[in-house]
């Protein structure tokens, strides 16, 4: 949603004159780059426990965020007020970065022209209503909690008829609406209204004396009007597909054995294991397995990863990063070759490349760093069923829970919340609360098939690489030659 | 930090929401801040400053209950999102279980937020040079060719900072209590390269309420980092199998937060605890007691009173062995009929037994096994207690550390790990809120 840019202004109480004065004052003492960041936040929640809607929440948060770069360091400071005496004083704590020598980005901007790679780091001109990206019929702000409660009763309702065994149902709805405001010492202008919607449900069920559970989780960057009849009966057959064999599910033998990754969710580990890895700051700063193989073979070929803020509506997309830059689909691996990093404008400069609009922060507390979007491998050209025929003695990998990653090493442990065992090729006894142990880079080396049928995961997912950040995950089926499996 | 101004405009919030519709309200008013100096490979690379300010407010109105929050602390804006926030709890469907603590149960003894000494007054005299100096004396990236032995430091990257930290709770039945506390933390992050291209990272960190307490570590914290991430140079796989098994200090609450958050009010209500109608039976072993210690003058994690503004106090949470409660906040109280307690462990402390002092003798005492000084993935069953994760660290022989394993698993349940805890040191890290010494727990299934 994009308002007029009025909007913003009167939203932060601020003029364009006095954007231009803070810039100034940040860059007194020698800075090369500044950005402002304003954000005003409205978060909502509701809760339904124990069978009824019994607690909700609104909360605020509001303020400005104020960077001063200086060749590749960072000075940051943040006024949760927008009167100008506060702001100043937050220009001049930022402004500390800076030691007097620094020449100025506006000239190294200028040397572009004359021939280098450091082309396309303007990004000037209004944002465009026509082109916005999360479309917004019925706002989460004028909704009132009276509206919103039926949705929740309704899902309680469809998940518990499903299944007698569910003895607890814990559904939750929260959203949150984001106005955002930028400038920078490139005279880059900025503005939107960002909104989010997530919804999820977890049941309990017993049986026998065993207890299990289960969850579901769908987020958008929409309106209200993704709270349908449809999303209900979708979530609620979710949340109880499988439990029978959750319930009989063993945990199997371990060692070393292929693995097949279901198509969706399994993209976290696509995420963990592989995506941070092309995280430009840790290949700047040389802790990524990546840092020296631009341009090389990393995987086989018919292997494309990328990085995609431009799906309309996702929980991953973005008209424009953190600082400004427009998002866009990046594509990190082309046919197996290593082609970019995700730039922020630090890591960018560094490599003498455009920013690929990854720069992201949780809220104007934060500086921006380089963080993915939606991130996921494009289809390939088998087929999931001739994968799963292709494998004499393995692991079919349902739900993947918590994950673990050492970029440096790229050593990634990922817990397996549902499974099958594939046995001559067919899925058999349901297999549960395992570990799958390996190394990104070399599991990447080690895909051996992949399907014909990515999916992107419309869950609530939520990286927490130093701040949290909304991104989402997708993959086809893919089959990864050797895995070690962690069993009795 | 908290000024006289913003306490009042506290009390002015909890009385204009009362005097529109809501019978109870607790506010509580946090302040902070923080100033941060990174380091990135021996040169300054990122300077912070933070303020930030909230209220949060609990209405109970007409037998309903919401929570609401804001960093906008201006009167007529305040007054505005109250109203609203009350329309909004009376959309609600009404809970009985809802109320604020019974007052005999608040605490009394908090009224400067200084009573626990975690207030260091040389945090004024903190200037921004001083905090750059001391970001600059703790790298040792300037001196790393003395460190590498074997292997090159690829990069460090470490800050320095120090928070002010201030916080007032306040409730309709007379509730007043004020918490303040000063930290100085230093933590770097190194990674290493072998000979062969292999890369290993590693970290290292201290924190303290006292400045003068810091000062040590900003010397010997990034080495430590270069000293562990280097220790794992050179892996073996090891053959796994039923395994002794000691758990570094560092980091052993991975072990014992979800025995904890098992005994929590809520898990337990919504019957997803594995310590479900446990409370009151020997479940543990005799040698394992764990204390809570909430009131310890000048220790971090210490705490007088909870969010409610419960009183804390020290007691055993498992004492020789058997669970003594649940945690049970106002709200499950009300749900269960249980009686209610402070709502989590504030400062839990496994008291140390079998006579080794540090790790090392710990190490010599067991003989051989798998000490892991990290844990990397995995996950555990909250209902069941089964845990699997994936662990780094090192197998041991007749007592000494012999080298680093790579890619194992440790899989059990946690009320049989717990059972196999056969001696622990007497290395608890006073930079944690949970004192848990290095821990040493026999037939362990760990696989490779």
């Amino acid at each position: 949603m994009i308002h007029p840019k009025q909007h913003y202004l009167d939203l932060f109480q601020v003029g364009e004159s006095q954007l231009d004065t803070l810039v100034a004052e940040a860059l007194r003492h020698g800075g090369d780059y500044c950005d402002l960041f304003f954000e005003n936040t409205t978060y909502g929640n509701l809760t339904l426990r124990d069978g009824i809607v019994n607690a909700a929440g609104r909360h605020i948060d509001y303020g400005v965020g104020i960077r001063v770069l200086c060749g590749e360091k960072t000075g940051y400071a943040y006024a949760e007020s927008t009167a100008l005496p506060d702001m100043l004083a937050s220009a001049r704590a930022a402004a500390a970065i800076a030691d007097g020598t620094s020449a100025f980005y506006e000239h190294s901007v200028q040397a572009d022209a004359n021939g280098s790679r450091l082309v396309g780091r303007r990004f000037r001109g209004e944002p465009n209503p026509a082109a916005d990206r999360y479309p917004v019929r019925i706002h989460w702000r004028s909704t009132d909690a009276a509206t919103l409660i039926p949705f929740l009763q309704k899902l309680e309702s469809a998940v518990q008829a499903r299944d007698n065994r569910i003895v607890k149902i814990i559904a939750t709805l929260v959203w949150q609406v984001t106005d955002v405001l930028m400038y920078n010492s490139l005279k880059e202008l900025k503005y939107e209204t960002r909104p989010m919607g997530m919804v999820s449900a977890t049941a309990i069920f017993q049986q026998d004396g065993k207890i299990e559970n289960k969850s579901v989780s769908r987020s958008f960057r929409t309106g209200v009007e993704m709270l349908t009849d449809g999303l209900v009966t979708e979530m609620a057959d979710e949340v109880v597909k499988g439990i029978d064999d959750r319930f009989a599910a063993r945990r199997p033998k371990g060692g070393q054995m292929p693995v097949v990754m279901v198509a969706g969710a399994s993209g976290i580990l696509l995420h963990e294991a592989m995506g941070h890895a092309f995280e430009a700051d840790f290949n700047r700063k040389g802790t990524s397995i990546f840092s020296d193989k631009m341009g090389q073979r990393i995987c086989a070929e018919g292997i494309t990863i990328v990085d995609d803020g431009t799906l309309k509506g996702n929980r991953g997309a973005l008209n424009f990063d953190d600082e400004g830059v427009p998002a866009q689909k990046t594509r990190m691996v082309e046919d197996g070759i290593l082609t970019s990093y995700l730039h922020d404008r630090i890591s960018a400069r560094h490599y003498g490349v455009s920013p690929t609009g990854n720069g992201r922060r949780e809220s104007f507390r934060y500086a921006p760093i380089p963080r993915m979007r939606a991130t996921y491998m494009e289809s390939g050209n088998a087929r999931p069923e001739d994968i799963i025929a292709s494998v004499p003695k393995g692991i079919y990998v349902d739900e993947f829970s918590n994950g673990q990653v050492k970029i440096g090493e790229g050593d990634f442990t990922f817990f397996v919340k549902s499974g099958f065992l594939i046995e001559n090729g067919h899925l058999t006894a349901p297999v549960k609360d395992i570990n799958i142990i390996g190394n990104g880079p070399q599991a990447l080396r080690d895909i051996v098939a992949v399907g014909n049928d990515l999916v992107i995961d419309p869950g609530a997912w939520t990286c927490g690489k130093e701040q949290s950040a909304p991104v989402s995950c997708g993959i086809p089926t893919v089959l990864i030659g050797s895995l070690t499996v962690g069993g009795e | 930090m908290l000024t006289e101004q913003e306490i009042a405009l506290a009390r002015a919030s909890m009385a204009f929401a009362l005097e529109n519709g809501a019978q109870k309200v607790r506010v509580t008013l946090n302040k902070s801040l923080m100033e941060l100096f990174g380091m990135l490979n021996g040169e300054l690379d990122k300077v912070t400053h933070a303020l930030d300010r909230s209220m949060q407010v609990s209405l109970f109105v007409d037998g309903r209950f919401g929570s609401f929050s804001s960093n906008r602390l201006e009167e007529e804006g305040l007054k505005s999102f109250l109203l609203d926030a009350i329309d909004t709890v009376r959309t609600l469907e009404p809970d009985p279980a809802r109320n604020l603590p019974d007052p005999a149960r608040t605490v009394k003894d908090a009224l400067s937020g200084q009573e626990l000494g975690l207030y260091d007054p040389a945090y004024e005299g903190l200037t921004s040079e001083k905090r750059r100096e001391f970001a600059f004396f703790s790298s040792v990236w300037a001196r790393k060719a003395e460190l590498e032995k074997g292997f090159t430091v690829i990069s460090e990257e470490g800050e320095y900072s120090d928070s002010l930290f201030d916080s007032v709770v306040m409730d309709s039945n007379g509730l007043y209590a004020r918490h303040t506390e000063s930290s100085f933390e230093i933590g770097y992050e190194v990674t290493v390269e072998d000979p062969d291209g292999n890369r290993y990272a590693s970290y290292w960190w201290d924190a303290t309420p006292r400045l003068q307490d810091i000062l040590p570590s900003l010397k010997t914290c990034s080495g430590k980092a270069v000293e562990r991430a280097a220790a794992q140079i050179g892996p073996k796989d090891h053959p796994g199998g039923k395994c002794t098994v000691v758990v570094d200090s560092e980091c052993a609450s991975k072990f014992l937060t979800p025995v904890l958050n098992a005994l929590g009010g809520y898990a337990v209500q919504q019957k997803n605890s594995f310590l479900l109608d446990k409370a009151g039976q020997q479940v543990f072993p005799e040698r394992l007691t764990i204390l809570d210690c909430p009131r310890s003058q000048g220790e971090t994690g210490s705490r007088l009173y909870d969010s409610e503004g419960v009183a804390t106090r020290e007691f055993p949470i498992i004492d020789k062995g058997v669970i003594t409660r649940y945690f049970i906040n106002t709200y499950i109280a009300g749900k269960t009929g249980m009686e209610p307690t402070i709502e989590d462990a504030t400062r839990p402390k496994v008291m140390p037994f079998g006579g080794c002092k540090t790790r090392e003798d710990l190490i010599r005492k067991v003989g051989s096994g798998i000490l892991i000084t990290g844990f990397n993935g995995g996950n555990s069953n909250t209902s069941t207690g089964d845990f699997s994760y994936g662990i780094e660290g090192f197998a041991f022989e007749d007592g000494r550390i012999t080298h680093p394993v790579r890619e194992m698993l440790v899989t059990g349940n946690f009320i049989d790990l717990w059972n196999n805890l056969v001696a622990t040191a007497d290395d608890a890290r006073r930079c944690m809120s949970k004192l848990i010494p290095t821990l040493a727990f026999a037939n362990i299934d760990c696989n490779a």
